[in-house]
């Protein structure tokens, strides 16, 4: 596949060749660490989930700016949470999260986690919410051979140890 | 008959609200001491004197002037004291008051104030103990609900914000919070800790704040649904670009 800006450039950008499926859940709350860790706990449980993106309001440590410059937070909802046994330290409140998962079976599963976690209306949209080709920032970031499971999981200015690994554990199919 | 100030069009329970803020026609729900005034606004330690920028006015040789003999100063002013804020923030989700109509409140009920509206927040610059007077004003009534409005002098955001679980406006800086029934505040507006927790009182409920709202909103009382505020706000508009605000100059043509 060639360079989609058609730029004349002869990069070539990698096809994944998966077929996958990505959602979007939005609630219409900003949800508890506890919420938060019940929800991903069950989303983790699924077969199927590929990678998750939390996004949200940031919870900062101290205070950024202002008279009160420097002075600690402790903010309630910044919690460390578990999440398949490994814990997670919010950086953000949980208000929107994106989840690519291999079929539409397992974006079911998880619509119907979500109506069984909330006790408040959410939105639930499937699109295309992860970046499909690296970018400059990526390049600089990750070098030539990236994984491409890694792109669009920060921000751009963000740094990749914001990504964290949830390792599944293996289920005994022997 | 005498003539009554009429603040706003509008036959909703909006625009009831709006009149009523505008008007001082105001709902005592709750009481904050001085003391804890004073310390949620940061500007000086509760029970110290107002610090001044300049000596009281009577001690001043003031040069002769025919404005100055008309208008009398503030308490604030008089006594030579510093300007300094408060600054609201109303979420959009149902708070008792917006912005403009706090910005409007100010400039109608008080003197020697200097509203400031943005679209989030509204800010009141004004000598110290009258912008105090202004704060408790709105922080005792019904313009303010403690867990949609917040006082917030610096990381001012909240307004466009999701609620959280139990219904307060998010705060990053957690300036203040639910515990139990009641909504406290153990920070300052600008969010350096204090030495006490400050009661706000209770938070209204969802039905009390859709009664108390002056915020149009389609899932409660839309804008629309208003034809006497749409008609009114129509006619404002058209004039102004039509006229720029010249009455007679219709009837000239």
């Amino acid at each position: 596949m060639t360079c989609p800006t058609e730029s004349g450039c002869n990069c070539e950008i990698a096809e994944s060749g998966r077929e996958t499926v990505q959602i979007e859940i939005v609630p219409q709350r900003i949800l508890n660490p506890e919420t938060s860790e019940k929800l991903l706990g069950r989303i983790y449980d699924c077969d199927g989930i590929i990678r998750v993106s939390i996004f949200g309001s940031r919870l900062p440590d101290t205070v950024g700016y202002g008279p009160g410059t420097g002075q600690k937070v402790n903010h309630p909802l910044k919690k460390t949470i578990d999440v398949e046994g490994q814990q997670v330290n919010m950086r953000v409140s949980l208000g929107r999260l994106r989840v690519e998962v291999e079929n539409d079976e397992t974006a079911l599963e998880i619509k119907k986690i979500c109506e069984e976690t909330f006790s408040f209306p959410f939105e639930f949209y499937k699109g295309t919410y992860f970046k499909k080709h690296s970018t400059v920032v990526d390049y600089a970031k990750m070098g030539p051979d990236a994984d491409e499971r890694l792109l669009g999981m920060t921000d751009p200015k963000g740094k990749l140890d914001q990504i964290i690994f949830i390792e599944k554990e293996e289920k005994d199919s022997e | 008959m005498a003539y009554k100030a009429q603040y706003y069009p509008g036959t909703t329970s909006v625009a009831a609200n709006r009149r009523k803020h505008m008007g001082h026609d105001l709902e005592k729900l709750r009481e904050i001491s001085d003391e804890d005034l004073t310390a949620i606004l940061g500007h000086r330690a509760p029970g110290q004197d107002y610090p001044s920028t300049h000596p009281p006015l009577a001690e001043m040789e003031e040069p002769p002037c025919p404005i100055r003999e008309l208008v009398e100063p503030t308490p604030g002013a008089k006594a030579g004291d510093r300007v300094r804020y408060v600054q609201f923030v109303d979420s959009m989700y149902n708070a008792p008051s917006v912005p403009y109509v706090r910005s409007y409140y100010a400039a109608i009920n008080f003197r020697g104030v200097d509203p400031g509206t943005l679209s989030g927040r509204q800010i009141v610059e004004a000598r110290e103990r009258d912008m105090e007077l202004v704060a408790k004003d709105q922080i005792e009534t019904e313009m303010t609900d403690p867990a949609r409005s917040s006082l917030r002098g610096a990381t001012v955001h909240g307004h466009s914000v999701r609620l959280q679980e139990d219904g307060v406006m998010f705060d990053m800086l957690d300036r203040s919070r639910k515990e139990g029934d009641v909504i406290i505040m153990d920070k300052d507006q600008v969010a350096i800790p204090l030495d006490r927790k400050v009661n706000l009182g209770k938070p209204m409920s969802e039905e009390e704040l859709a009664k108390r709202t002056t915020i149009y909103r389609v899932d409660n009382v839309s804008f629309r649904s208003d034809a006497e505020a749409v008609e009114w706000v129509q006619r404002v508009y058209l004039q102004r670009t039509q006229y720029g605000f010249r009455p007679g100059v219709e009837k000239a043509q």
